[in-house]
């Protein structure tokens, strides 16, 4: 008898710690299970967790990206439920790392994207953070000025791997045979090679370079593109045709954040420069003199007439099309549809209609 | 050599049929081991390339495997503007190559013959040639097109001519320094001075050396000129590499990549090919093996 006691209390027990353990596998599948509901429940605004943002910026952690900066140090992204928002500095195009899936938003150029698009890759804009593109050609008054397009003919032209598209697109526009000018790779040394004399003209960013040489004492000479046959838009929102179809709601949850972060840019360009100089930057050791001129170069690009209007990140149908025209006058052909998609922005704007007037 | 065991006619031909079926012979050795090295070093590369590309998890937009390389070169409706593109770019480095690679093996054939006539001129200079090989090309290329020009030929040759001179050097001095001491000795004996036992002994003597310099620089010539392009003239393989990066066009990347990789190889047997029937001819033809 006793013994078929211990037995039967030895099985009780067995089966208690069977079920324990069974509720314990339950609960964490339970668990496991309830984590991916909660990312994707759209539900309220306030409580959706979108994850992490992978962003490829265009260039090195500089002013250029200061409404990024804003929106990151302000809780801008976190408040519309982005938790993390990794930058990779660049300097890059961005379209290798959307479309080989490194990144999951890229700020790039309207003709390095318009480039791969025109190739068939499901490439989009959904915004952009420069209405006027700041490309230029940039030289010094005291070594070669190149004053027009022509002045190119004969001369040495340093161009960044990255700006390779842009440059050829500016030399067809202004009819200039590529033959005629010596094209040597830069290493993003600009200055440095116009300064020494070792290239007469260099592709570079009226915010960025064409200001350092004004601080190291030189006189800037620059051709443009904007003003020579080439408007289009820069700093562009750049995703994949897939992102849109399956994140939509995290991108749009990342503009809202990016607007913000801009605007209080526009408001306070100097809030920028500072943030690049003594936070995001600061490894870089950048001169502060240079990125507080450069900032307020560049809030000059970003807030316009248009964006008065429609708020910032907005491009016009009208500068869609200029946009599509430069394309087309630089070999590359594609249409606006498949270039922007612009509703995104529009709810953004939509659900948060306060933020189209930026200066409030 | 000959004229020693010329004594009678007769072994005067012997001797020469000896020498052409050597020669013939070591064509034929070296004809059958350059194939099977190609097509070994080929199943490894393919192998390879196939694991790396379908195991790794690349994003298939950056990566291409062999078929689709092939495609792009031989199928596609582009195929042959493509292999136009490819052939461009190809022809410039390969031009760059081979200046790099005869400034490189010019030099250092002159500087290790100088080192075997004057030990102190070695001893001075040998520090410098080290000190070219040790500090990253890549640190010292910006001051080199300072001096020599961005986008210069002369930079060409400078920079494929410092990845060539270093183990050129090294394995042509040392060439140069192992001639037979007793063939040095006649030559003393009959009065000719250091720089006869270099022309008449070191040099024929060296061709080993000079041969084995010539293969190990070929892979070194197209990687200073790969260099060369990227940083300075931005033209052919190397200069048009990162572009096509840049702007996603990938498999014109990697059909180059595969090209230039085969034609380096292909130098690289062709050299060890002439490289046996030389040595046959000049009775030096190693018949171990």
């Amino acid at each position: 008898m006793s013994i078929t006691s211990i037995f039967s209390r030895r099985t009780a027990r067995a089966g208690i710690a069977t079920a324990a353990i069974a509720a314990a596998v339950i609960s964490l599948a339970g668990c496991s299970g309830s984590t991916p509901s909660s990312d994707t429940t759209p539900g309220d605004a306030g409580a959706a967790d979108y994850g992490t943002v992978n962003l490829q910026l265009s260039w090195i952690k500089d002013v250029e990206f200061s409404g990024e900066f804003l929106a990151d140090s302000k809780g801008y992204f976190k408040d519309a439920g982005i938790s993390t928002v990794n930058m990779t500095p660049g300097p890059s195009t961005g379209t290798s790392e959307l479309l080989s899936g490194k990144a999951d938003v890229a700020l790039s150029d309207a003709v390095s994207v318009g480039s791969a698009v025109s190739q068939g890759q499901p490439l989009k804009i959904i915004g952009t953070e420069f209405q006027k593109n700041p490309f230029t050609i940039l030289s010094l008054g005291e070594k070669t000025p190149l004053k027009s397009p022509k002045d190119l003919i004969g001369k040495k032209i340093g161009v960044d791997d990255s700006n390779t598209v842009l440059f050829n697109a500016f030399l067809s526009v202004n009819g200039i045979d590529p033959k005629d000018v010596t094209v040597v790779p830069g290493q993003f040394n600009g200055p440095a090679l116009l300064e020494s004399g070792q290239v007469d003209g260099y592709v570079s960013y009226l915010t960025n370079e064409g200001i350092q040489v004004e601080l190291d004492g030189y006189t800037p000479v620059n051709l443009a593109f904007a003003d020579f046959g080439l408007p289009f838009v820069a700093e562009t929102v750049t995703v994949t045709q897939d992102s849109i179809d399956n994140d939509r709601d995290k991108l749009v949850a990342f503009l809202k954040a990016e607007v913000q972060g801009w605007s209080d840019f526009v408001k306070d360009p100097q809030s920028g420069a500072d943030l690049a100089t003594g936070t995001y930057g600061k490894d870089l050791k950048l001169d502060p003199k240079l990125e507080a001129a450069a900032a307020t170069a560049q809030a000059g690009l970003v807030a316009t007439d248009e964006t008065a209007t429609n708020g910032l990140f907005t491009i016009s149908d009208e500068l869609q099309q200029e946009t599509i025209a430069s394309l087309k006058a630089a070999g590359i052909t594609t249409t606006a549809k498949d270039l922007f998609d612009m509703s995104l922005l529009a709810d953004v704007y939509k659900a948060n209609p306060d933020l189209v007037d930026y200066s409030k | 050599m000959t004229a020693l065991a010329a004594p009678a006619a007769v072994d005067v031909r012997a001797r020469r049929r000896e020498i052409r079926s050597t020669t013939l012979r070591a064509v034929g050795r070296a004809l059958g081991r350059s194939l099977f090295t190609a097509v070994v070093s080929f199943v490894i590369i393919v192998g390879v390339w196939f694991s790396v590309v379908t195991f790794f998890g690349v994003a298939p937009y950056i990566t291409q495997n062999p078929a689709q390389v092939w495609n792009y070169l031989f199928t596609l409706p582009s195929a042959s503007a493509n292999r136009e593109l490819i052939w461009g770019q190809l022809s410039v480095t390969l031009a760059h190559s081979a200046f790099g690679f005869v400034c490189g093996l010019v030099v250092a054939i002159l500087v290790a013959i100088v080192f075997r006539v004057s030990r102190l001129v070695e001893a001075a200079f040998m520090p410098f040639a080290l000190l070219l090989r040790s500090v990253p090309l890549l640190a010292i290329a910006p001051i080199i097109f300072m001096i020599f020009g961005i986008g210069s030929q002369a930079s060409v040759g400078v920079i494929g001519g410092i990845v060539v001179l270093f183990p050129a050097l090294v394995t042509i001095a040392f060439g140069l320094k192992n001639a037979s001491p007793t063939m040095i000795d006649v030559v003393h004996t009959y009065g000719g001075s250091t720089w006869t036992v270099v022309r008449k002994v070191a040099l024929p003597g060296s061709l080993p050396s000079l041969f084995a310099a010539a293969r190990i620089s070929v892979p070194g010539a197209i990687t200073g000129a790969l260099l060369t392009e990227w940083l300075s003239t931005g033209d052919g393989i190397g200069g048009s590499a990162n572009k096509e990066i840049v702007t996603g066009q990938f498999p014109a990347l990697w059909a180059a990549v595969v090209v230039v990789t085969l034609v380096a190889l292909g130098i690289y047997m062709l050299v060890q090919l002439v490289e046996s029937v030389v040595l046959a001819r000049m009775g030096m033809a190693t018949n171990t093996r």
